[in-house]
Order: C-alpha cells, then structure tokens, then sequence
C-alpha cells in the first residue's frame, strides 16, 4: 500500500484491518463447514473440480505427453540394456503362457465337471488419467469418466491391468476421482496366497502400503501373493493386488503389482449389485406354533390366488 | 502519471492471478503420478510471501484468498485453512516491508523462513485438534525445509524475471510522494 500523506489513509487502515480480519474469518468458517458436513462438502469440490480440470484438457493431455517423450529420451541411452532385459523376460513370459494355458484348460474342465456358478463377467470402463491431487500428502488421480455419460458409482475397484490401483471416491459429471491405495485415507480387506491369512490393506503415504491386522505372521512370507478378499462388499474378490514384502522398518509390507510410475488409463470395474442374504434361519429345526399357522395361511393364500 | 501507476499495478495482479493459475495448472500434470517422493517446496505460497516483502501493492488480499482458495479445493486440501494462514503470514510480513527494506537479503530469508515454519506449524496444530487426517510430522517438515531452501531462487526469479525489486529507503514515485 504505498502511503501517501493525507488523512485518507488514517480512515482506510482500521477498516482495512477489519476486513482482513473478517476474511480470516470467513476462512476458518468455511474451514469448520467442511470439518462438520465433510460429504456435503466433498460433493461440492467434486463438482468444482469437475467444472475446472476437464477443461484444461487440451492442455494437460499434451504437456503430460511431452514429458513423458522427454523421459523416454533419456531412456534412449540404455536400450541396448533393455532390449535385453525384455527379450529374457519375454522367454520367461512364453513359458508362463504356455503354463497358463494348460491350466485354463484343466481348470474349465474341472470346473465343468463340478457344475461350479462363477460371477458373471466384470464389465469396465476405460478412462485416461487427467490430473493427479497437486499435493504430496494426498494420493489420488482424477479420470476423464463420470456419472453422466458412463455410469461411475463410487467404490468402485480401479485397476490398471497389472493390479489394483484403487477405488472411484467423489464422482462428477464428466470426471471422477480415483484415491490410490498408497493415499492414507485408504484402507481394503486383502487375502494373502497360499495361506488364506486376511489382512487389511492401510496406505501411508509411501510407495509400499502397510498389511495390517495379520493373525499369524509366521504363515505369512515375502513374496506371497496378496489380493482382494472382497470382505465387506468393498471390492469384488481375487483381484490381484501385489507381493508381500519385509520392509526395513520390520513391519509387513506391500509391493503393488500396479505400475503407479506410468497410470495413464485406468480400468474401472463396474461392481455389480449382489443379492444380500437378509433371510433368518426359520427352516432349520421345529417350527414353532405361531409360525406353523402363519406358513399354513400363506399356503392357502398362495393356493387362492 | 496517475494512470501509468494505476495500469502497472493492475499489470502486476493480472501477473500475480497468471503465475498462480500456471503454478497450479503444473502442479496438476499427471507426470509422476503416486507417492514415494521427497515432498518438494510449496512454490505457490512462496511466490506469495516473496512478492509482498518486495512489493506489498501488488498482492492484494482478497485476489491470494481467491487463488489460494481455488488452490485449497483443487489440491484437495482442507478448503480454507491454508488460506487463512497464507493470509496470516502475509499482513504479517506485510505490516513489516517497511522496515524489511533496509535489511539485507539474508535478514529477511530468516524472517520469510520463520513465517512459514509457523504457518506449518499451526496448519498441523488446527489440523490435529479438529482430528483430520494428516500426513507424518516428517514429510510436513522435509516439504516445510525443501520451501524455506527454494526461497532465494524465487526471489531471484521474482526480481530478474519481473522487475521486483524492493523499494529503496528515500525512493520517491512519479508525483514526488514518498512511498
């Protein structure tokens, strides 16, 4: 404020600080509204953010991609290295193929054999990462795919082909926000191979999300297999999640098997609504005398109509 | 002359409002998507406290609650807090560009570095008594320490890139004021 002589200023200042101070004020208010009404107020800056970010959509699309080029250019310098590293993993891969396809053989035989109902095929909808959170406490990345045109429902599990990457929390109408599983506020019931142990999944900011809740550490080793239990109806079971490693820290951790280096499109699995079990036990045992009466009536009625 | 005053504050918001709205945009790019970085320097608010110690008339308070508010919701940060303190620690440093201006450039690091440790600090305070979720006391000061370092260089941006410098003891402007 440059200070000029004069007594304009003399009025101006007290004001000034008033208002200031009311800013502040109104500040912490909003501050308190999102603490008290969090849903209320998430929905709102889902719908800001789903107003502002696809519209920089020609804009991020080609920046991301520029970068990404550049990296690739410096990668450039060892690909004599890497062709070699992918024509070896690949051998490995054609012999896993070649593994997995005896087994899915034998295993729709068997299945068939055993008459055995699987889940119906899960359908997805495909969207490309348009903006990450913009702060390195909060893992999320926003998708191009929304409520109107494609039906997004949050909870929904994302993968990204490899693993789980997380799941829809906050959807607009064109865009939706996906919370990664490294995000703090995440947490997913999980089921280690082979030795059935659950556990439950607990990001931390870190690349390597924590196994918590675990009943017998000893049956649990690095390199376990770990995916989804589908306990609680969060995510449909078996999806694959990542390995069990030993952290330096001593704890338990997890290497997820999705490459969070490069989320470009991401999966979302539309989870289909499953019939809930709501039914008591009435069959099983004597029926008492009350509802013998009542299951007579409504065999007659049932004979009536 | 009058005008030409007037026109050159009004360039510098409409510069203050454009390198806030390019800030967020970069920060938003999906280029290292997920975590495991060292958390880098808050450059937005930096940006804020290096242009109100050199030139408190360009950085009017309402136009850093809209940016920083726009910011809060877009980087989905607790919508408000951050702002408040932002303001906070600029009338504060506000109230003292005076007497800043005949310190040397390393007075004044100690002075921006003490702000922002205690707008940090007070963020994790309000954070903590209203039980909301935060990220570990070390990633908030590692981000707290890599903003304090970064600061000299965009100070050198501010004053090299867009003729910021601060005003010198006895310097008059075009009607012989005193500012």
């Amino acid at each position: 404020m440059a200070r000029q002589s004069g007594s304009s200023e003399e009025f101006a200042r007290p004001i000034r600080r008033l208002l200031v101070g009311g800013l502040i004020l109104l500040l912490f208010a909003i501050f308190m509204l999102w603490r008290i009404d969090s849903p209320r107020a998430e929905r709102f800056r889902a719908a800001l953010v789903d107003a502002i970010v696809p519209q920089m959509d020609w804009a991020l699309v080609p920046v991301t991609k520029t970068a990404e080029l550049i990296e690739g250019v410096q990668s450039y310098a060892r690909l004599q290295q890497q062709n070699q590293d992918l024509r070896r993993e690949l051998q490995q891969m054609k012999a896993w193929k070649e593994a997995a396809l005896q087994l899915e053989q034998e295993n729709a035989k068997l299945l068939d054999l055993n008459k055995v109902r699987l889940d119906p095929a899960l359908t997805v909808v495909t969207g490309q990462v348009l903006a990450d959170s913009g702060s390195p406490f909060r893992q999320s990345v926003l998708l191009n795919v929304g409520a109107a045109r494609d039906g997004i429902k949050d909870g929904w599990a994302v993968t990204d082909g490899l693993g789980l990457v997380g799941r829809i929390s906050g959807v607009g109408k064109n865009s939706s926000r996906v919370l990664l599983l490294t995000d703090s506020a995440s947490r997913v019931p999980v089921t280690i191979q082979p030795s059935g142990q659950s556990a439950m999944l607990a990001g931390d900011n870190s690349a390597l999300p924590v196994l918590d809740f675990i009943e017998v550490f000893e049956e649990v080793r690095p390199g376990d297999r770990v995916v989804s239990s589908g306990d609680g109806g969060v995510f449909p079971a078996g999806l694959l999640v990542g390995s069990v490693v030993l952290a330096r820290d001593g704890r338990l951790r997890l290497r997820l098997s999705a490459d969070y280096g490069r989320l470009e499109f991401l999966r979302v699995l539309r989870a289909q609504p499953k019939d809930r079990i709501d039914g008591s036990t009435d069959l099983i045992g004597p029926l008492l005398p009350g509802a013998e009466a009542a299951l007579s009536e409504d065999a007659e009625e049932a004979a009536d109509g | 002359m009058v005008e030409a005053t007037v026109t050159r504050r009004w360039t510098y918001w409409g510069l203050f409002l454009g390198l806030s709205a390019l800030i967020i945009f970069v920060k938003l790019l999906p280029i290292q998507p997920g975590p495991g970085r060292i958390p880098g320097p808050d450059v937005l608010t930096l940006f804020a406290l290096a242009w109100i110690v050199r030139r408190p008339d360009y950085v009017p308070v309402l136009l850093v609650a809209t940016v920083f508010l726009m910011a809060d919701i877009l980087f989905m940060r607790p919508p408000g807090l951050w702002t408040a303190l932002v303001i906070l620690g600029l009338e504060f440093l506000r109230a003292r560009s005076v007497n800043m201006r005949e310190n040397s450039f390393l007075g004044e690091w100690l002075t921006v570095a003490g702000v922002i440790a205690a707008m940090t600090f007070a963020n994790a305070v309000v954070l903590t008594i209203f039980i909301v979720d935060q990220p570990g006391l070390g990633q908030a000061l590692i981000r707290m320490i890599s903003t304090i370092l970064v600061y000299p260089i965009v100070v050198a941006l501010a004053a090299r890139g867009f003729g910021l410098k601060k005003i010198a003891p006895g310097e008059v402007d075009q009607l012989g004021h005193k500012r």
